[in-house]
């Protein structure tokens, strides 16, 4: 009996330890292919992030150099811009807007007269003819009283007012002007 | 009855020719609202000559060079009426006696100014082609002497407006313009 119970118990011990083998074979067999299912997991992540990256740095790349391309586009322009003021300040169409202004808001009588003898510098003669439409329709245009440049700088002076808007001048051989049209602000 | 068939053809023909440079004097509303305008402007423009011409720090030669500017305005022979509160009768002078009056007058300070400029009677075209309108002001004046002696008055005054339309010569082409004359200036009321 003792004999039968100790057979029995080794043959138990025996097949426990079989089991125990296969389960712990095939549990190893499992955590292989899980192990590799993650690496295989990772290695995708990594290669979006990468990717995402990627796109990212080319995105900002794209937005430097059209914000860059932006500014120099500014720049230009505005360099331009400067050109075309330096330009004009030159233009005797300028200068004579200028000493319009300067004559309708000099503090005094002896500043607004040095600013017409400048101006007068600028025309053949003082008495350079000066016209000044009223109103334009349908290529028909009315006059004021015609006057001249010596006369009109005064009455910029007098009155005080900046002077109306410069329309055609014609010039001489020497550049001086011969013709003024101003056109009057309504 | 020949003869007042022909009578008749005349006739018509005088008032369609008549009609026809009726309507071609008429002009727009645009253009003549530019010639109110103007007429305004230099009524105003006057109004800051006499200003000029009675502010004793004005220079003689600077006030004779405006009095001349000043009467460019008018009409030939045109008027200016004085009124005082010291008496009854309104004076009439010539614009430039006026001028030279008001440049010569008595006192230490004058500040003279114009305000409510504005039309009692539009411009209206008249049978000679001319347009006549009438401008209201009122006129603010003081006068004071070192001494104190003060006056002090405000005159409303009626402006009659002429604008004519003229032609000249500039540069060997002709310009037509919209010549506008001030005429008589006529004193309506005066007060304190």
């Amino acid at each position: 009996m003792i004999q039968k119970m100790t057979t029995f118990i080794r043959t138990y011990a025996r097949l426990l330890l079989l089991a125990i083998l296969i389960s712990s074979v095939s549990v190893g067999t499992g955590c292989k292919s899980k192990k590799k299912a993650m690496e295989a997991q990772a290695a995708a992540a990594e290669k979006a992030r990468l990717e995402a990256e990627a796109l990212e740095r080319k995105k900002r790349e794209e937005d430097e150099a059209r914000k860059k391309k932006e500014a120099e586009e500014a720049a230009a322009a505005a360099e331009r811009a400067r050109l075309d003021a330096e330009a004009k300040k030159s233009t005797p169409y300028s200068k004579l807007q200028q000493y319009f202004t300067a004559i309708g808001s000099a503090s005094s009588v002896a500043a607004a007269n040095s600013s017409i003898n400048e101006a007068l510098t600028l025309f053949a003669s003082p008495e350079t003819p000066v016209l000044i439409v009223i109103s334009e329709s349908g290529g028909q245009k009315d006059y004021d009283r015609p006057t001249t440049i010596k006369d009109y700088l005064n009455y910029l002076k007098d009155q005080k007012k900046q002077g109306d808007k410069l329309g055609n001048l014609q010039f001489d051989s020497s550049g001086k002007i011969t013709e003024v049209e101003l056109v009057k602000q309504k | 009855m020949i003869k007042h068939r022909y009578l008749l053809g005349i006739l018509l023909t005088i008032l369609v020719i008549g009609n026809i440079s009726a309507q071609k004097a008429d002009i727009s509303p645009e253009r003549k609202q530019a010639i109110d305008s103007l007429a305004l402007e230099k009524v105003r423009d006057l109004s800051k000559y006499i200003s000029i011409i009675g502010n004793k720090k004005t220079p003689f030669s600077e006030a004779q060079r405006v009095m001349d500017r000043a009467e460019e305005l008018f009409a030939p022979d045109a008027e200016m009426g004085v009124s005082s509160l010291n008496r009854k009768e309104i004076n009439y002078y010539k614009v430039r006696k006026y001028f030279e009056r008001l440049m010569a007058l008595n006192y230490d300070k004058v500040t003279i100014s114009w305000y409510d400029i504005h039309y009692i009677s539009d411009l209206e075209r008249q049978p000679d082609g001319r347009y006549v309108g009438v401008v209201t002001i009122y006129q603010r004046f003081e006068g004071t002497s070192d001494d104190g002696m003060k006056y002090k008055d405000t005159t409303k005054k009626d402006i009659t407006i002429y604008v004519e339309r003229k032609k000249t010569q500039i540069s060997g082409r002709t310009v037509e313009f919209w010549d506008v004359m001030l005429g008589d200036i006529r004193v309506s009321e005066t007060s304190a």
